[in-house]
C-alpha cells in the first residue's frame, strides 16, 4: 500500500490522515459491510418464525434460514475484525509517517525555533499528539462506518416490514438527535473552559510537587497547600458548573439510549396493531430485533466526538509545527574560504512569538565585529545584553533581521545547513548525551571515525582515563544506572565529540557553575585542546578566563559599547572596567557569621 | 477481585456511602431490567395465542411500562454519583494526596518528584476517580442483567437456560485468560512509547550536532530504530488485544446460535413453544452486545485499577516517626555521632561513620568532590531521611524526637536552584514567615539587596513571578530566596553554594545578601569555591562519605594534604585563559 506524506501542512483530523486515506476508506467500507451483514443475520430470524408458525413447518427451509443467518454472522464478524485491523494498520503507519515527517521538518526549521518551544513540548507533539491521532484513526473510523450504516439499513428493513411501526420507531430518532445536539452543543465551549481549568490545575499540581521540596524547608507546607487548595476549589467549581449545564441532557441521553424504552414503545404499538389484526408476529419480530439497535447505533457518536475533538487538538498542534517555515536554503550553495567570521551591521529582534515581554525591544542593534581566523573573541556583558543571541546567530539559530553574518567571506545564508554545521561547533554548558555508549556519543561528531580516533579525541579531552574506569569502558551506556557521570565528566565527553568533529570555528558558552576544583582543571585542559588553532567565540560569564583573549567585545542592551584587549578596556574605565571591579570584589568575598553589624529581622 | 473492591471504596473516601448507594441502585435497576426482559416470555406467548387475550396483553405491557419508568428513576438517581459525587471524590482525593505530600519524608518526595507524583495528583486522579462510578455501574449492569435473565429462563425452560449459560459465564474466565496474554504486550507498548519519547528528546537536543553530520529525519538512526521497534511492538499488541474481543464475540454468537438451533429442534420435537424461543432470542441479543463490549470495559477497569494502585502507593508512604516526648529546640549547635547513611535505592553507603560537633553561631564549610557526601550532610540536618546508624542532634536533641514543624522552624536553606511560586513577589518572600507584615517583607528584601529591583518591576511587590517569567535573572531570583530566609530568621542556615551558578554581576549582590542572612547564625555551607570559606571556623573535607580532614583554612594548608591540593588546583585554574 502506498502511503503518501503531505503536500501542504495539515490542519485537522481529516487532513492529517491523508497519507493513509486508502486504508481508512477500506476500513470504513469493511465496517459498512459488517454492519449490513449483522442486520442481515437478524433478518433471517423472522422467516424462521413464519415457518414455525405455519401449519406445516418446512424443516429444510428453516435450516436454510438458520444457515444463512450463520453465514451472515460470520461475514459480519470477519469484516469487522478486518476493518479494525486495517484501521489499526493505517494508524500505525500514520504514526510512523507523522513522526518521521515531523522530525525531518524539525531538522530543517531554524534551531532557534526548537530552542524556543523546547524539547519537552516537541516530545509532547511527536509522541503524545501523534498518539492521540491513533485513537481517532484506529478506533473511530470503523465506528463511523457502523454508526451511519446501521440506522439507515435497519430503518429500511423496518419500513419494508411495516411502515406504521416504522414511523413509530423513526420518531425515536429526532428525540435522540435533540439530546445529542444538546450534549454536543455545550460540549465545544464548555469543554474549552474545562480544559483551561484542567490545565491550570495540572500546573498547580506540578508547582505543588516541584516546590514542595523547597517549601518543606520553610514550613510544613501549609501556605503552599492553601494555594493548592484554592486552585482545587476553583477547578471543582468549574467542573460543577459544566455539569450543571450538560447533565440533564446527558442523563436523559444516557437513559433513553438504552434499548428498553424503544423496545417498550415498539411492543405497545406492535401489540395494539396485532390486536387490530393488521400485524403478523414475524413482522413485529423484525422490530423487536432491530429497533434497539437503532439507538445503540448512536452511542458511538458520543464517543466519536470525544475522539475527534481530542485528535483535532493534536492535529492542530502537529500542523503548527509542520507549517513552521524551514530555514531557506541557498539555490547555489557557496563554501567558506577560511575560518574568519564577520558580523556586519547586524540587527536582530525576536519574532512576536519568541519574545518575552522583556525581549520586545531589538535584541541586537547594528552590531559589527570582525573576527579573524584562529583568534579568540570574547563576548562580555550583563545578563540580557545579547551575548547569547549574537553567538546563536552565527549557526543560524535565527536569521538576522538586518545586516549579515559571513564566514570566510560567505554569507551564512548562502551555505547549506550541512556546510554551516560542519564549520561551526558548539560547546554549551548544558551537555547533550545520547542514551547510548560513550563511544557512540563521541562518534556523533564524526560518524565514520575509527575507534582509535575516538579514543584519541577522548584522551585529548581528558576523558579517556575516567572512561576506562567505567564498567564497560567505551561501551558503557551513558547515564545508565550505576554509571552516573558527573557534570564535569559529561562536559568532557561533549568536548571530545567537538574535538573529533574538528570544525574550524568553535562557539563556546562558558559554564557558569563551578565544578569541583579537580574537575575544573580537567575541563580547562580539555577546552584548551579543543580551541587550539581554531577561531573561538566565547560567551564569557566569568571574566578571568578571557583575560588574554585577542578581542573582548562588551555588549550592553544589544549594542556593542566597547571592544579591545583586557588591559585597554580596564584602563578605559567603562562598563568592562566596572564588571572587572565587581569580579575582583566577588573573588575576595568570604562568608563570615560575625563580620557585619547585627541586624535583627525578628518580628517588629 | 476483593482487593479491587476494597480499593475502589478506599478511594471513594468519605463518599463511600454514596458510592455504595450508587452500586446498590445499579444492582437493583439491573435486576428490574432483567425482569422487564423476562416479561417478553409471557408477552409473546399472549400475542401468539389465538385469539389474543387483550386483557393479558395490556396488563403485561402496563407492567413493562411501569417497570421501565422505575428503572429509569433508579438509574437517574444512580447517575448522581457519576455526575456530581465523583467530582467531590476527585476533589477529596487530591486534597488527601496533597496532605500526604506534606508528610512524606523528603527523600521519598525527591525520588518520586519527577513523574510519579505529578501523574498521581493530576492525570490519574481526575481520569480515574471520575470514571469509578460509571464504570462500576456499567460492569454491574453487564453482569447482573444476564444473570437475572438466565435465572428467569431457568424456570421457563432449563434446557435453554443451559444453552445460554454456555455463552455467558464462560466469557469471563476466557477473557481473563486472554488478558494475561495481553498484559505483557501492553507493558511492551508502554515501554517502547517511553523509549520513543526519550529518543525524540534526544534528537531535539542533539539537532545542532546531528545536522552537521546529516543524521536527521530518515537518517536519524537511533530515532528511526526506535520508531520501527515501536511499530512492530504495537502491531503485535494489536493482534493480541484483538484475541479476547474475538473470543468473547465468538462465544456470544455461538451461544445465540446454540439457542436458535436447539430451540428450533425442540419446537419440532414439540417440547418447546414458538413464543418462548423468540422471546429468548430477542432478550439474548440484547445482552450479547454489552457482553461483547465487556472486554473494552474491563480493560478500562484495569487501567483504573493500576491508577488506584499508584494512589494507594503514595498514600501508604509513612511519614518519618517522631519519637516521644516531642522536644523543643533551644540551641542550634549541630552534632553528628557516628552517622552512617545510604539512600533508599542504593547499595553503597553515602556517609560512613561521620562524627563532628558544630558549636552555635559558627560557620562550617563542607568541601569535597561531587559525590563525597557534602550535600547529604546538609540534607540530613533537616531530616531529609533517617540515618541507618548513629545520631544527629540539634541543640542536644535527637532530630528524630522533633516534630517536622519544630525542626523546620529553626532551619533555613538556600539552594543553588531557586524555586519561586507563580504568585506575587511579596507572597513568595512571605513564605518565609506567613505572619509577616508588609513592612517585615520589605525590610527583609532590603537586607537581601532586592528591594531596589523589586520596586522597579511593573507592579512592584505585587508583580507575579509568572508575568515576568524569565525576566528575573538568576541572581535576582536568588536574592528573593535569601529575603525569604532572612524573614524566617531561623537559627540554623544551610547554604548549598548559592553563588556558584551566577555571573559576576549578580554575584556581588547575592554575596551581600548572604552576609545579612548568616550573621549570628549557625551556618553550614557547601563550598565549591574554596576562597569563599577561607574565613570559616571549621572546614570539613569529605571524600567518599568520610571526613578525611578538618580544621581551619590555615591549619589545613599547613598540613599540606588533601585540602591544600584542592586549594592549589583551584588557584591554578583561576589563572587559566582561553586561547586559540
Amino acid at each position: 500500500m502506498t502511503d503518501q506524506p503531505y503536500t501542504t501542512p495539515p490542519t485537522g483530523s481529516w487532513a492529517i490522515v491523508a497519507p493513509v486515506k486508502g486504508k481508512i476508506v477500506g476500513a470504513i467500507a469493511l465496517s459498512v459491510i459488517s454492519a449490513i451483514a449483522a442486520i442481515a443475520a437478524l433478518l433471517a430470524i423472522p422467516p424462521i418464525a413464519t415457518e414455525l408458525l405455519s401449519t406445516s413447518p418446512d424443516l429444510d427451509q428453516i435450516w436454510v434460514w438458520v444457515a444463512m443467518s450463520a453465514i451472515a454472522v460470520v461475514i459480519s464478524f470477519t469484516t469487522k475484525v478486518f476493518a479494525f485491523s486495517t484501521s489499526h494498520l493505517a494508524a500505525f503507519n500514520l504514526e510512523v509517517i507523522l513522526r518521521t515527517t515531523l522530525t525531518e521538518h524539525l531538522a530543517k526549521v531554524p534551531l532557534g525555533y526548537i530552542t524556543t518551544i523546547g524539547s519537552g513540548a516537541i516530545k509532547k507533539i511527536v509522541q503524545d499528539d501523534v498518539k492521540s491521532l491513533h485513537a481517532f484513526v484506529a478506533d473511530s473510523t470503523p465506528l463511523i462506518g457502523r454508526a451511519y450504516t446501521t440506522p439507515v439499513v435497519s430503518l429500511i428493513a423496518m419500513f419494508v416490514a411495516d411502515w406504521r411501526l416504522g414511523f413509530v420507531t423513526l420518531a425515536v430518532l429526532p428525540v435522540g438527535m435533540i439530546f445529542i445536539q444538546l450534549a454536543l452543543h455545550d460540549y465545544a465551549e464548555k469543554r474549552e473552559e474545562y480544559d483551561r481549568a484542567n490545565e491550570q490545575i495540572n500546573q498547580v499540581v506540578v508547582e505543588f510537587v516541584q516546590g514542595m521540596q523547597v517549601v518543606r524547608t520553610f514550613d510544613d507546607g501549609s501556605s503552599s497547600f492553601a494555594r493548592f487548595q484554592r486552585s482545587l476549589d476553583r477547578f471543582t467549581q468549574i467542573t460543577r458548573e459544566w455539569n450543571e449545564a450538560t447533565q440533564t441532557s446527558g442523563r436523559l441521553g444516557t437513559l433513553l439510549f438504552e434499548p428498553l424504552p424503544t423496545l417498550t414503545i415498539v411492543s405497545i404499538v406492535g401489540a395494539w396493531l396485532m390486536l387490530q389484526g393488521t400485524l403478523e408476529f414475524p413482522r413485529l419480530l423484525v422490530f423487536l430485533l432491530l429497533s434497539p439497535r437503532l439507538c445503540g447505533a448512536f452511542k458511538p457518536i458520543f464517543t466519536l466526538s470525544y475522539f475527534i475533538n481530542q485528535s483535532n487538538a493534536g492535529a492542530k498542534r502537529i500542523g503548527v509545527v509542520l507549517a513552521e517555515p524551514i530555514l531557506p536554503q541557498p539555490g547555489r550553495p557557496k563554501y567558506p574560504q577560511d575560518a574568519s567570521v564577520q558580523i556586519k551591521d547586524v540587527s536582530f529582534s525576536y519574532g512576536v512569538r519568541e519574545a518575552s515581554p522583556q525581549e520586545s525591544r531589538p535584541a541586537l542593534h547594528r552590531v559589527s565585529i570582525d573576527i579573524p581566523a584562529e583568534s579568540v573573541t570574547a563576548l562580555v556583558g550583563p545578563s540580557g545584553a545579547g551575548k547569547t543571541t549574537l553567538a546563536r546567530l552565527i549557526p543560524r539559530f535565527w536569521d538576522v533581521s538586518n545586516g549579515a553574518i559571513e564566514i570566510g567571506g560567505v554569507d551564512v545564508r548562502d551555505m547549506t545547513s550541512e556546510t554551516l554545521m560542519s564549520w561551526v561547533s558548539f560547546v554549551f554548558q548544558d551537555t547533550f548525551l545520547l542514551y547510548d555508549t560513550i563511544r557512540n556519543n563521541i562518534k556523533l561528531g564524526r560518524p565514520n571515525a575509527t575507534d582509535a580516533e575516538v579514543e584519541a579525541a577522548a584522551q585529548v579531552a581528558q576523558a579517556h582515563e575516567f572512561i576506562l574506569e567505567l564498567p564497560d569502558g567505551y561501551d558503557t551506556i551513558a547515564g545508565e544506572r550505576g554509571t552516573r557521570l558527573s557534570g564535569g565528566q559529561r562536559q568532557r565527553i561533549t568536548i571530545a565529540r567537538a574535538i573529533l568533529q574538528d570544525n574550524p570555528i568553535i562557539v563556546l558558552d562558558e559554564a557558569t557553575a563551578f565544578a569541583d576544583p579537580e574537575n575544573e582543571a580537567l575541563i580547562q585542559q580539555a577546552i584548551a585542546s579543543l580551541t587550539t588553532g581554531k577561531t573561538v567565540i566565547v560567551i564569557a560569564h566569568r571574566l578571568p578566563t578571557i583575560r588574554s583573549a585577542d578581542q573582548i567585545v562588551v555588549l550592553d542592551q544589544g549594542n556593542v559599547v566597547e571592544s579591545g584587549k583586557h588591559d585597554e578596556l580596564v584602563s578605559a574605565n567603562g562598563l568592562y572596567a566596572n564588571l572587572w571591579k565587581r569580579h575582583e570584589e566577588a573573588q575576595n568575598w568570604q562568608l563570615r557569621t560575625r563580620s557585619v553589624e547585627i541586624r535583627n529581622f525578628a518580628p517588629l | 477481585m476483593l482487593k479491587t473492591y476494597r480499593r475502589v471504596f478506599s478511594v471513594a473516601g468519605s463518599y463511600e456511602p454514596q458510592l455504595k448507594i450508587a452500586l446498590l441502585l445499579s444492582v437493583i435497576a439491573s435486576i428490574v431490567q432483567g425482569i422487564i426482559f423476562a416479561l417478553f416470555f409471557p408477552l409473546l406467548s399472549a400475542l401468539m395465542t389465538s385469539p389474543i387475550q387483550p386483557q393479558t396483553v395490556w396488563i403485561l405491557l402496563g407492567m413493562m411500562g411501569v417497570l421501565v419508568l422505575v428503572e429509569g428513576m433508579l438509574r437517574w438517581k444512580e447517575l448522581d454519583f457519576a455526575w456530581d459525587t465523583s467530582n467531590d471524590v476527585a476533589h477529596e482525593t487530591r486534597l488527601r494526596l496533597g496532605e500526604q505530600l506534606r508528610r512524606i519524608p523528603l527523600e521519598e518526595l525527591n525520588r518520586r518528584r519527577s513523574g510519579d507524583l505529578n501523574v498521581v495528583l493530576s492525570g490519574n486522579v481526575s481520569e480515574i476517580v471520575l470514571w469509578i462510578g460509571s464504570l462500576c455501574t456499567l460492569i454491574i449492569q453487564t453482569i447482573v442483567v444476564p444473570i437475572t435473565i438466565i435465572l428467569v429462563t431457568l424456570f421457563i425452560d432449563w434446557r435453554l437456560a443451559i444453552a445460554l449459560l454456555v455463552s455467558f459465564p464462560f466469557a469471563i474466565p476466557i477473557y481473563r485468560y486472554f488478558r494475561t496474554l495481553m498484559g505483557k504486550a501492553l507493558r511492551d507498548v508502554t515501554a517502547v512509547d517511553a523509549e520513543v519519547a526519550s529518543r525524540v528528546v534526544e534528537y531535539t537536543q542533539g539537532l545542532p550536532v546531528l545536522r552537521a553530520t546529516q543524521q536527521v529525519g530518515q537518517q536519524a538512526q537511533r530515532l528511526q530504530e526506535a520508531l520501527s521497534v515501536q511499530r512492530s511492538v504495537q502491531s503485535t499488541a494489536q493482534q493480541l488485544s484483538n484475541l479476547p474481543a474475538i473470543a468473547l464475540s465468538t462465544l456470544v454468537e455461538v451461544g445465540i446460535f446454540l439457542v436458535l438451533a436447539l430451540g428450533t429442534f425442540l419446537i419440532v420435537q414439540g417440547t418447546l413453544t414458538v413464543p418462548t424461543l423468540f422471546a429468548l432470542l430477542v432478550i439474548a441479543l440484547r445482552f450479547s452486545e454489552p457482553l461483547a463490549q465487556l472486554t473494552g470495559l474491563l480493560s478500562v477497569f484495569d487501567l483504573m485499577e493500576s491508577g488506584l494502585e499508584r494512589i494507594e502507593a503514595v498514600m501508604n508512604i509513612a511519614p518519618l516517626p517522631v519519637s516521644p516526648p516531642a522536644a523543643h529546640l533551644t540551641h542550634s549547635d549541630i552534632t553528628f555521632e557516628q552517622v552512617s547513611f545510604r539512600y533508599a535505592d542504593q547499595i553503597e553507603w553515602t556517609l560512613q561513620d561521620v562524627s563532628f560537633q558544630l558549636p552555635e553561631r559558627t560557620l562550617t564549610a563542607l568541601v569535597g568532590t561531587s559525590g563525597s557526601g557534602k550535600t547529604t550532610i546538609a540534607r540530613l540536618i533537616s531530616r531529609y531521611a533517617d540515618v541507618q546508624r548513629g545520631t544527629i542532634k540539634l541543640g542536644g536533641v535527637d532530630v528524630r524526637s522533633l516534630t517536622p514543624e519544630e525542626l523546620l522552624q529553626h532551619i533555613s536553606v538556600v539552594f543553588q536552584d531557586v524555586y519561586l511560586f507563580d504568585d506575587t513577589i511579596r507572597n513568595n518572600i512571605r513564605f518565609g514567615r506567613s505572619t509577616a507584615s508588609d513592612a517585615d517583607v520589605e525590610a527583609a528584601s532590603r537586607a537581601a539587596n532586592c528591594h531596589e529591583f523589586i520596586s522597579r518591576l511593573p507592579h512592584g511587590y505585587e508583580t507575579t513571578v509568572g508575568e515576568i517569567g524569565g525576566a528575573l535573572s538568576g541572581g535576582e531570583r536568588q536574592r528573593i530566596s535569601i529575603a525569604r530566609a532572612i524573614l524566617k530568621d531561623a537559627s540554623i542556615v544551610l547554604l548549598d553554594e548559592p553563588t556558584s551558578a551566577l555571573d559576576t554581576e549578580s554575584e556581588v549582590a547575592v554575596q551581600r545578601a548572604l552576609d545579612q542572612l548568616v550573621s549570628n547564625k549557625t551556618v553550614v555551607v557547601i563550598a565549591h569555591r574554596l576562597s569563599t570559606v577561607v574565613g570559616a571556623d571549621r572546614i570539613l573535607v569529605l571524600d567518599q562519605g568520610q571526613i578525611v580532614e578538618q580544621g581551619t583554612h590555615a591549619e589545613l594548608m599547613e598540613k599540606g594534604d588533601r585540602y591544600s591540593s584542592l586549594w592549589q588546583a583551584q588557584q591554578q585554574s583561576r589563572q587559566w585563559r582561553i586561547a586559540a
